[in-house]
């Protein structure tokens, strides 16, 4: 059984699955709260532990899955360049929005570590957390926090984004896309920015950029830092 | 072979990325850097949108499938989390929100200032 479980085969229909059921679930219910990739992460969870089946095994398909992460955000190309008119006209609102967003959410997480009194190792891990996951591991090993809890708020941040990202725009009466979209992608990534697509293509867009450009702002943050 | 070829091109775009990435001075990923040479290169227009459309929106319109691995490798993280859940789940929660606002209303506030001094030029 366990050379079953260690098929990369498992692993890919397995996420394929959970997905779909995530989908099915989220049109369904329509909540905000019903995230299918959220959905999708707890029940291979669940299958994992229920069957007693080492995460290795699992990446064997997984691997294969996370491969496409890179083309992927590279793809993010092509909605910016669709939208390359909105870019140079709003050069500057979209640029330093990114960059206070970015300062804001170092600022904020380095407050509330503080405040709740937690370790050096654990504020250096979280504060690249709004960033990509592989920008947000070399700053948070570069600083001396632990990487594999920065990928964890990486994803928890990214998921809060996407989960929250409709919501916020109505609570804070955003009211303009592009705003918005710079928003979603400056406080959670290429995770945000799948929710951000299915929002809308400048939303998606803009989100694309705001991944890049917070992304090399907390690289020269940090940097300051070190 | 049309499909193909556009999973070379943005494959091919993710090499140089990748080689790029390799010797630039500071850390920025493949990701990151395979983004912007993509977009440059659409920029100059040796690549069309046409080169790269159907692969490109097959990725963009799956994106958020291809993070499932990444989330599931949280299961490695319980036992460090565990410890400090709660402080850690409302840092995540109350910091997205707040970075969020901060994002959107400065980006609103440059978009008004920039309104107004454009309109003050058509004035004088």
């Amino acid at each position: 059984m366990s050379e079953f479980f260690a098929s990369p085969f498992f692993g890919v229909v397995l996420c394929i699955c959970a997905y779909a059921a995530g989908l099915w679930i989220n049109r369904k219910t329509g909540s905000p709260i019903a995230n299918p990739l959220l959905i999708a992460i707890a029940i291979v969870i669940v299958v994992l532990l229920t069957f007693h089946i080492p995460l290795e095994s699992f990446n064997q398909g997984g691997d294969l899955i996370a491969f496409f992460l890179v083309p992927a955000t590279a793809s993010l190309a092509l909605s910016i360049y669709r939208q390359v008119w909105l870019l140079k006209r709003n050069f500057l609102p979209i640029i330093i929005g990114s960059a206070v967003g970015s300062l804001v959410s170092m600022g904020s997480v380095y407050g509330l570590c503080r405040l709740f009194h937690l370790d050096e190792v654990m504020l250096y891990s979280l504060l690249p957390k709004s960033v990509t996951t592989p920008i947000a591991m070399d700053v948070s090993a570069g600083l001396g926090g632990e990487p594999s809890i920065t990928v964890a708020a990486v994803v928890v941040t990214g998921i809060v984004g996407a989960m929250l990202a409709p919501s916020l725009i109505k609570l804070f009466r955003v009211g303009n896309s592009i705003a918005a979209g710079v928003a979603i992608g400056t406080c959670s990534h290429a995770l945000g920015t799948a929710k951000a697509l299915e929002i809308g293509e400048v939303e998606g867009a803009m989100s694309g950029i705001a991944i890049g450009i917070s992304g090399i702002l907390t690289v020269l943050f940090a940097m300051a830092l070190m | 072979m049309k499909s193909l070829f556009q999973v070379g091109v943005v494959l091919t775009v993710c090499l140089a990325g990748e080689l790029i990435s390799g010797v630039l001075p500071i850390t920025i990923p493949t990701s990151v850097v395979s983004m912007i040479l993509l977009f440059v290169l659409l920029l100059v227009k040796w690549i069309k949108p046409r080169h790269i459309e159907q692969f490109g929106d097959f990725l963009l319109k799956n994106m958020a499938f291809f993070f499932i691995p990444a989330g599931v490798a949280i299961i490695e993280q319980f036992d460090l989390l565990k410890e400090c859940l709660f402080p850690f789940l409302l840092i995540c929660f109350v910091t997205t929100i707040i970075t969020f606002a901060a994002t959107a209303y400065t980006v609103k506030a440059v978009m008004a200032v920039q309104k107004k001094a454009r309109e003050g030029r058509r004035d004088e």
